[in-house]
């Protein structure tokens, strides 16, 4: 059975001009020890989903469909019952390491807040613990830095204290969101290792959100293309980048740069904005951006359905042709010019 | 040893500083803050040993009753008044109260404002319709205006001075630290402690609140300069404590403003000590808006 289920999750928001539908009825589950990536630009619902399942959204949002963890449906869950979830069970990592650490507490402090409240330790266990978490992700000196303040780490340790606090109480799952946007490549890296030892020693479920592919081809072995608050293509990570049968997903494997790419190969970005998602039209929400729309895109929502095997599904009425699949060079082939 | 080496050896001096720490740290390098703490300090000291530095009682008459009282003399340094008592014991006995005024009335004002500006931008939506209309309406009547309405109202008598300059304070205090928790309520790290299970009580008294609070610690200290002032005033216009025996500054100036062309002493000097208060207190509130403000971390 699945760690982490998630069916039918749909998000609104109420707005005074009009109503948001960032999150349209989408389904996925993790496993333990399972790593799963979420692809997709700004603004497809990525963090949304997320926050969705911590149930942490703004008052405005309005929540429908089932999140199934350990039995409980934690859309059901009373307010008292989900904070003993969050950040025991099921925790969190913020993109931004810069502002997602209260200036005025001790490093020390938000980290045994946790502790002490969810594992019930005292204070002095606590900052036990709290020392041995530092070391674990990789900060020298643990045990005099718990008394310092955020403003006296480097962004790449305060996203490592970051981590320190959200895998405190050992949750069964965790989720990262963009958890190396803000920082540098050396940096990511580090981040990232540290990230793949916790999935393998702790037997954590972790969904790794990124806009970024090369991250997702390294570390997920499955992964979710959405678009426009939809999931528009899934499948494991090697099968998918190798066959993206989206056009949505094939255009941003060809805008990612690559190191090995020839000289005079050019990017080629997808044409077009994001829909707006203030109107749920039928048709599907690529079509416009679409070199391979039909009319059928443009009149029917297209439903993921599975292709060339069971694990790799798609919700496109005119998946790409195997023709104009990239050469078979994973991760992220660039197209040349012509 | 290299630049780099240096700087680590820096850092690792500056380790065990904290936000506080640093704060104190601005305001010791800010010379304005530092004169504007001798200042306050020197009156509060004045305060606290009146009866052993005032040469006489406060309503002690040490010289004969006068139409036109002497001035400064060796004797009396700041003169005497028309029924004989000494000017200097006057002021220095006078501290307390006006001291004791512009605490309190501050305190009152950032106690409530505290409390109301915490509910308005933490809970929102209908209380802090509520809470801030009512703000607004206070605000719409000039500070002063208000503080004498309300002393209307209940009376003439210190407490009363001291509770309505306070709560025509309220308004500002609420507006400030509403504006800081409605900004700081969405940033990131609230919605971090959120994540890891914090419960609303922890957000807003944890988290949410030390974020927001320096700027209504500055206007603190600003406010026991106007509540000083604003008591004077208050006294001036017949509305200060009721006991004659009681003395302060403000009603000094106020007793003998039409003296000031006889005996000019009787309304300067009590006027300077308030100028001289009001001014330390503005520069204790400049220096700490400095030290507290943290985009001015080095």
């Amino acid at each position: 059975m699945a760690l982490l289920s998630i069916d039918d999750l749909e998000v609104e928001f109420e707005t005074r001009r009009a109503t948001i539908h960032a999150v349209n009825r989408i389904s996925f589950s993790l496993d333990s020890g399972e790593t799963l990536g979420i692809v997709g630009e700004s603004g497809c619902g990525k963090s949304v989903s997320s926050l969705a399942v911590l149930g942490i959204l703004p008052a405005n949002a309005r929540v429908a469909g089932r999140v199934e963890f350990a039995g409980d449906d934690l859309l059901a869950l009373p307010d008292s019952k989900m904070r003993a979830v969050r950040g025991r069970d099921i925790s969190m990592i913020f993109q931004d390491p810069m502002t997602s650490l209260n200036p005025v507490l001790t490093v020390g402090r938000q980290i045994t807040e946790t502790l002490r409240k969810h594992l019930r330790m005292d204070a002095a266990q606590a900052d036990e613990e709290a020392a041995r978490l530092l070391e674990r992700v990789g900060i020298a000196d643990a045990r005099n830095r718990l008394r310092d303040y955020p403003h006296q780490f480097s962004g790449g340790m305060r996203q490592r204290v970051m981590i320190a606090m959200a895998i405190s109480c050992r949750p069964k799952v965790l989720i990262a969101d963009e958890p190396t946007t803000a920082l540098d490549v050396t940096l990511q890296a580090q981040i990232l290792e540290v990230l793949r030892a916790l999935v393998a020693e702790e037997r954590m479920g972790l969904i790794l959100i990124t806009h970024d592919l090369g991250v997702v081809a390294g570390l997920c072995e499955r992964t979710i293309v959405m678009y426009a608050g939809r999931i528009v293509e899934s499948g494991p990570t090697r099968e998918l980048f190798a066959r993206p049968r989206h056009p949505y997903t094939l255009g941003l494997l060809k805008s990612v740069p690559r190191v090995d790419a020839r000289a005079k190969e050019r990017l080629v970005p997808i044409p077009g904005t994001p829909r707006d998602l203030r109107s749920l039209e039928a048709g599907c929400a690529f079509a416009p951006r679409c070199p391979y729309a039909t009319e059928r895109s443009r009149a029917e929502t297209p439903q993921l359905r599975p292709i060339d095997d069971l694990e790799h599904r798609v919700a496109c009425w005119n998946p790409v042709p195997d023709g104009d699949l990239p050469p078979s060079r994973p991760p992220a082939p660039v197209e040349e010019e012509r | 040893m290299s630049v780099a080496q240096a700087e680590a050896r820096e850092l690792e001096l500056e380790d065990q500083s904290g936000l506080w720490r640093d704060a104190f740290d601005r305001l010791r390098r800010n010379p304005g803050a530092i004169a504007g703490t001798v200042i306050i300090a020197g009156f509060a000291a004045i305060a606290l040993l009146a009866p052993a530095l005032a040469p006489h009682g406060p309503n002690e008459q040490v010289g004969g009753l006068a139409a036109v009282p002497p001035g400064p003399s060796t004797d009396f340094p700041l003169g005497l008044d028309q029924q004989g008592r000494d000017v200097l014991s006057r002021i220095i006995f006078g501290a307390r109260l006006s001291l004791l005024v512009g605490v309190v009335s501050a305190g009152v004002g950032l106690s409530l404002g505290l409390v109301l500006g915490s509910l308005a931008g933490y809970f929102g939506r209908w209380i802090d319709s509520i809470i801030m209309r009512v703000m607004d309406l206070m605000l719409a009547v000039p500070q002063f205006l208000l503080a004498l309405a309300i002393v209307t109202a209940l009376g003439p008598g210190l407490i009363q001075i001291m509770f309505a300059v306070g709560v025509a304070n309220v308004p500002q205090f609420a507006r400030l630290l509403r504006g800081g928790i409605l900004a700081q309520r969405e940033s990131d790290y609230v919605l971090a402690a959120r994540s890891l299970g914090a419960p609303g009580r922890r957000l807003l008294l944890a988290h949410i609140l030390p974020n927001s609070v320096a700027p209504v610690i500055v206007q603190g200290t600003l406010a026991m300069a106007t509540a000083i002032i604003d008591v004077a005033g208050l006294s001036f216009l017949g509305l200060g404590p009721a006991d004659p025996g009681l003395t302060e500054w403000g009603k000094m100036v106020a007793e003998n403003a039409g003296r000031l062309e006889s005996a000019p002493h009787l309304v300067l000097f009590p006027g300077f000590a308030i100028v001289i208060s009001v001014l330390g207190l503005n520069l204790v509130g400049d220096g700490l808006r400095e030290a507290l403000d943290p985009k001015l971390k080095n």
